[in-house]
């Protein structure tokens, strides 16, 4: 027995011990998303009962479709926002949790209550909250008289709120991880030095954060733009379609008209969207990388 | 030889990942014929109240069929749940389930799509019209078959306050003048709540002033037809009761729940609502417990409103072989009985379909306010019945939305939800 023999039968073994795994996943993540492609060059709404190839037809039409690129801004005004948002709280906020003091511990618990909540409870949540007639929000600020969620102009700002009260937390915690990779003798040597505590901040802290800050845009952008759940439950997308996101959109076409066709169209175009949006992060966090 | 054996592992972990499928399909098969019974599964939302009376009623059925086995399936609450849940099953060509729960609106949707059977042959269409009310009726027959039963129904009301207005108002002028004449005594107090968040329930509201506009929605030929003079001065009369006042600009962002506890809190004059409040409203330590009436929706006219029709129907899995429609047509018949109607009425305070339950002298005394309700019930409409509703349906809740919100004029706005649905629907194809 050869020992190229016993080395191609072990990778043959190391491919069949793979392959239920394989096939799992295949099953599992591929299978919908080529069966939504192939969904998507058909026309197919369940009450004219017809099902025919159209080729690109559908995306013809959402190139044309005003109520896409109005998802679409919605979403990516959404994303936007509140990543940057829950960037800005979060920085101070890690730094804060990276200070030694008692009842550190118990800080870092509470801080990701927020987060492990079920989105739609805490959605829930805030549209109480957000009630104009007698919501906890509208009572705490002076004039109480904000119409959150049923005008155009505040309730995507109100999702955006939800959106930033649910996630900071986890952000800071990615945060707080890069932090918690910056040497100590840095900072030392800085002192040494005589730099101040904000230009340590910023010639060392900053540079050495940001390829956890880039880490953190990328999951957030990527999460923020297949939101669903929260506007959902907030405002069905309304008033007036002013919140409704690509995620929205195509859940409507697709389980409430049964469009089946375009649809999936929409969900794809999301997809692409999200891809493409994680070709550009990676590249930038791929640059990051190369330059240290 | 290790070696061999561990590839044969490998292989054989694939093959009995493979099998362990097929054999979950099977085993199923084999259930279902294991007793000598028929298993007969029914697919429903479970209703809020005591399981007792209702359980006890599926018992019956099964002592007066012996050779059935009664299963019961939960759906998710939410109708637009339920909704998808038979979508992507009956799509699939799901026949794991006999008898099922439709709201309302997708009788038709589901009829044309193939999905549930023709009913005709045992509820014959001109028998449903002597049983039940007009509207249920209409929501269930399409191109004149039967293809569900009305197993309880909903309605829009109008809820006021009997301490703070002479009498229920009967037109759009002197409601909206009976709530101004309040709320000039009562500073704080709001004049009229309703549903006009972007949902379906806002579409209830629109089609409600629309007929009290004397407005149809459906024109020739069963076209969906919004643009039209009624339906500009409906939305024109909601959008005006949030700009004058009358209906706090906050409605927009409303759905039942908010409005009712707005009005439950006391500060409102009157609510459109679904018949469901009235219990909350009775409630110990409700702060309007007493002082709260219902009535029809007012018109345009005076005449008494027509509210939309609600509730659900009971239908038959068209994918299921004849032996068992035969049979899931026997329990709709079981379930959907004046008897069966009284017991959800009693337990469950959902109101029956059928006229002749209110006059039961039983309901009358122990449910008196659901009885009360008959005129409403009768005058109940269903939105517009055709398959194309829940193709529609998100066109218009939007445009709706829009117009009650102020974004567009009701005249843009409905210009807009008409060339969207006729694209949709294809009429000009």
């Amino acid at each position: 027995m050869s020992t190229g023999g016993s080395l191609e039968r072990e990778r043959r073994q190391a491919y069949l011990l793979v392959a239920p795994a394989v096939l799992v996943l295949a099953g599992v993540a591929l299978y919908p998303i080529l069966a939504a492609i192939w969904l998507s060059l058909h026309r197919f709404i369940l009450v004219f009962g017809e099902r025919r190839f159209t080729g690109l037809d559908n995306y013809a039409f959402l190139l044309s479709d005003a109520r896409f690129w109005a998802a679409l801004g919605n979403t990516a005004y959404f994303t936007a926002v509140a990543v940057t948002v829950e960037l800005l709280l979060a920085v101070p906020l890690a730094l804060l949790l990276n200070r030694a003091f008692p009842g550190r511990g118990l800080l870092r618990a509470s801080v990701l209550v927020p987060w492990a909540i079920p989105t739609v409870v805490s959605a829930r949540l805030w549209a109480w909250m957000f009630n104009p007639e007698y919501g906890l929000i509208n009572r705490l600020l002076p004039g109480n008289d904000i119409n959150w969620l049923g005008a155009p102009g505040y309730a995507l700002h109100a999702a955006i709120l939800v959106d930033v009260w649910k996630t900071t937390p986890f952000v800071a915690l990615l945060v707080l991880a890069g932090l918690q990779g910056i040497s100590e003798d840095l900072y030392k040597a800085a002192r040494v030095d005589g730099a101040s505590a904000w230009r340590a901040f910023r010639s060392i802290t900053l540079p050495l954060l940001k390829p956890a800050l880039l880490l953190a845009v990328l999951f957030r952008s990527l999460d923020a733009f297949r939101v669903f759940d929260a506007i959902y439950v907030l405002t069905e997308g309304g008033p007036a379609n002013t919140t409704e996101t690509l995620s929205i959109y195509a859940y409507k076409t697709l389980m409430r008209s049964g469009d089946f066709g375009y649809g999936s169209a929409l969900s794809v175009a999301t997809f692409l969207c999200v891809v493409v949006l994680a070709a550009v992060w990676l590249k930038l966090l791929g640059r990051e990388e190369g330059a240290r | 030889m290790g070696r061999r054996f561990d590839t044969l592992l490998a292989l054989g972990l694939t093959v009995l990942a493979l099998a362990m499928g097929l054999a979950g399909c099977k085993r199923s098969e084999e259930s279902r014929e294991a007793a000598g019974r028929t298993r007969l599964v029914f697919k429903y939302q479970p209703l809020w109240g005591p399981p007792g009376p209702f359980r006890e009623l599926l018992a019956r059925f099964e002592r007066e069929n012996p050779g059935v086995e009664l299963v019961t399936e939960a759906l998710p609450n939410a109708s637009d749940l339920a909704h998808q849940f038979f979508l992507t099953s009956l799509e699939g060509g799901a026949d794991d389930f006999d008898v099922l729960v439709a709201d309302v609106v997708w009788v038709p949707e589901f009829a044309r799509a193939g999905w549930i059977a023709d009913l005709s042959e045992h509820f014959p269409p001109e028998q449903l019209r002597a049983d039940f009310f007009p509207g249920p009726v209409d929501a269930v027959l399409v191109d004149g078959k039967t293809y569900a039963v009305p197993w309880y129904l909903d309605v829009g009301v109008l809820y006021y306050r009997k301490d703070l207005v002479p009498r229920a108002p009967r037109t759009y002028e002197e409601l909206q003048r009976f709530a101004r004449e309040a709320m000039a005594k009562a500073p704080g107090l709001q004049g009229y709540v309703w549903q006009g968040r972007q949902y379906e329930g806002l579409s209830c509201n629109v089609y409600e002033a629309l007929w009290g506009h004397g407005g149809e929605a459906l024109g020739a030929g069963g076209k969906v037809l919004l643009d039209a003079e009624p339906a500009r001065e409906a939305l024109g009369y909601l959008r005006g009761l949030v700009r004058s006042g009358v209906s706090p600009e906050t409605v927009t962002g409303f759905s039942e729940e908010e409005s009712r506890r707005v009005f439950q809190e006391g500060r409102a004059v009157f609510m459109r609502n679904w018949p469901y409040a009235w219990g909350e409203a009775q409630k110990p330590d409700s702060p309007i417990r007493g002082k709260v009436g219902i009535a029809p929706l007012p018109t345009k006219g005076g005449e008494p409103g027509w509210g939309t029709l609600g509730g659900w129907q009971l239908a038959v899995n068209a994918h299921v072989s004849p032996e068992r429609r035969k049979l899931a047509a026997r329990l709709i018949a079981h379930l959907t009985s004046p008897d069966a109607n009284l017991v959800l009425a009693l337990n469950y305070a959902r109101n029956p379909p059928r006229p002749a339950v209110y006059d039961n002298p039983k309901l009358r005394e122990a449910e008196p306010f659901i009885a009360s309700l008959r005129q409403m019930v009768e005058r109940a409409r269903p939105r517009p019945v055709t398959p194309y509703y829940n193709l529609i349906a998100d066109v218009l809740q939007s445009e709706f939305s829009a117009a009650v919100a102020g974004i567009r004029t009701p005249e843009d706005a409905l210009k807009r939800a008409q060339e969207q649905v006729d694209h949709l629907t294809g009429v000009d194809e």
